[in-house]
């Protein structure tokens, strides 16, 4: 028998959860967020698709965010499309790029393209300031989480300075 | 070789822009056909825009606390006609107990001669050849009276017709109050991935400038509410004898947010309340501003009040205040003031500075765009 008031209590149990909100569970930025959360974040990105060599974002231009890899691959790469380009990283569905863009007004220091039909997530300046303003708790535990990513990669790369000295 | 396609390549160049000419040209006249048909519908989506722009603060603000935006959306609408209800409410209490004291104190034929009286006041001020077809005030008055009745069905229907308006204004800011961010995320969403950063960039900015300009506005009217009551409260030391200064105060400062009719209306009520209070006193009619310029019922002297805080408004309040919330030069402000008044009135001067204010931010994402086109 169907039942309103048990099919509104039990409403979203078996709720299944969006790729965006997979995708997200998947990066260190958002670790230990409960689902509420997350469902509150899914709000603020911005889902995108491009196209194989399409650029996300080039060297210099200004940054406005980060992007999530929800499908597809991405390189990072220097130097323009010809032969003096030079891949920094290749990064696949999960992985994340150009957070740096989040904490200040300097140019993007790479280019990000495409290397495959890819879906990313955006998610921005403006949208990192409203979340602050609307629920400051959420901002800070984005910030915090940012600031120990950050933090883990500049432990690492000083350690591969200090091996390169020591060599 | 190279000089052939280079030649086919402007020419493509060119065609492409009288293609866009055209197009925009096609636009443009599809817009003023269509005009007449959305204008009210455009009025209204900009008011309910200003509105939320007004009220996301809050609605932000109690959404952090309670963690419904429903909820909050609510609370501040209900909180807000609350308070508009009880002002009006409380206004118009105090208003019609001053008209039962007026009634009960002044009798009809009392009435009748004071309007005689400050009709021959008037008509001993103006010129022979006007004061010939003045004739008698009171009859003046009585077929002005009879106009504004035979008139009143046409007054309904303006009632009716912005009494709709309003309703459908408050129903567009709850609407958008409740789905503002997604809206923008939605309106975001129509940029192509080259232009998406600039795009997202350009929103946010045009937010800002829009709301800076209209916490820049109410300041202003903060401003003249409160240079109202300072005004009448001096009057009333040289004997003026007006009350409800602080509601006289308040309907100033709001009025003043409608260019031009605005300050008139603000002096409407002060005006009605120094006649109400001091008629039947001799003294009050035989009144003299600066003891030189009759002013009977302290008429004048609440109009030059009123004028005095208008021009300390409109050259140095406003154009320092809600400039440089807009980031526009207040020579600017006055230019865009005067072409929106020229093009649509008092309307086109209440939307002149931040339609500026948009304008500049959209010219500013431009020749960012163009100067950095390779980058994109």
């Amino acid at each position: 028998m169907k039942n309103a008031l048990w099919k509104n209590i039990f409403q979203g149990w078996n709720r299944q959860e969006s790729e965006a909100i997979l995708t997200l569970k998947q990066v260190p930025v958002f670790k230990g967020f409960t689902d509420k959360e997350f469902q509150e974040l899914e709000k603020l990105f911005h889902r995108r698709t491009y196209d194989v060599g399409e650029f996300i974002f080039k060297n210099r231009a200004p940054g406005e965010g980060m992007y999530i890899i929800m499908n597809g691959a991405v390189k990072i790469t220097v130097g323009t499309r010809a032969e003096n380009e030079k891949i920094l990283a290749e990064l696949s569905s999960g992985n994340f790029f150009g957070e740096l863009a989040l904490f200040d007004d300097e140019p993007r220091s790479a280019n990000a393209i495409a290397t495959v039909q890819s879906e990313l997530l955006g998610f921005f300046t403006a949208d990192l300031m409203m979340l602050n303003d609307r629920n400051p708790q959420l901002g800070n535990k984005i910030l915090f989480n940012l600031g120990s990513v950050i933090g883990e990669r500049l432990r690492q790369t000083n350690q591969l300075l200090f091996e390169e000295k020591s060599e | 070789m190279n000089q052939e396609s280079e030649s086919t390549l402007d020419n493509l160049t060119y065609l492409y822009r009288i293609y866009r000419l055209i197009v925009g040209l096609l636009s443009a006249g599809f817009v003023w056909i269509i005009w007449p048909y959305i204008s009210n519908v455009v009025l209204i989506l900009v008011f309910a825009f200003l509105f939320t722009t007004l009220l996301l603060k809050s609605v932000d603000g109690l959404e952090r606390r309670i963690n419904s935006r429903g909820l909050s959306v609510l609370i501040v609408t209900v909180g807000l006609l609350t308070g508009i209800g009880i002002f009006i409410g409380s206004f118009i209490s105090k208003l019609s107990q001053q008209a039962i004291d007026f009634s009960n104190r002044i009798g009809q034929d009392t009435l009748t001669t004071e309007f005689n009286k400050l009709g021959q006041k008037f008509t001993a001020l103006v010129p022979g050849g006007l004061a010939a077809g003045s004739g008698d005030f009171s009859s003046t008055l009585s077929s002005f009276v009879q106009m504004v009745v035979e008139n009143l069905a046409g007054m309904a229907g303006a009632l009716g017709g912005f009494l709709l308006n309003t309703a459908m204004i408050l129903i567009f800011t709850i609407i958008l109050l409740a789905e503002y961010h997604n809206f923008k995320k939605l309106l975001v969403s129509f940029f192509s991935n080259k232009y998406f950063e600039i795009g997202l960039t350009l929103v946010h900015n045009i937010e800002k400038s829009v709301s800076s300009y209209l916490r820049g506005q109410f300041l202003a009217a903060a401003s003249v509410a409160v240079m109202s009551f300072a005004g009448l409260t001096i009057l009333n030391l040289f004997g003026a004898n007006l009350t409800l200064t602080v509601f006289i105060g308040i309907i100033a400062g709001l009025a003043n947010l409608i260019p031009l009719v605005g300050p008139f209306v603000g002096m409407v009520p002060a005006i009605l309340i120094a006649f109400m209070n001091n008629i039947g006193s001799d003294a009050a009619m035989a009144h003299q501003l600066f003891g030189v310029i009759p002013s009977p019922f302290y008429v004048l002297d609440i109009v030059v009040m009123f004028i005095i805080v208008q021009q300390i408004e409109g050259n140095l309040i406003t154009p320092t205040l809600v400039g440089k919330s807009v980031g526009i030069h207040p020579m600017m402000v006055m230019i865009s003031l005067i072409i929106g008044g020229t093009l649509m009135g008092p309307l086109g001067m209440l939307f002149a500075v931040p339609a500026t204010g948009i304008l500049k931010v959209i010219a500013q994402e431009m020749m960012f765009v163009r100067r950095n086109a390779h980058l994109l």
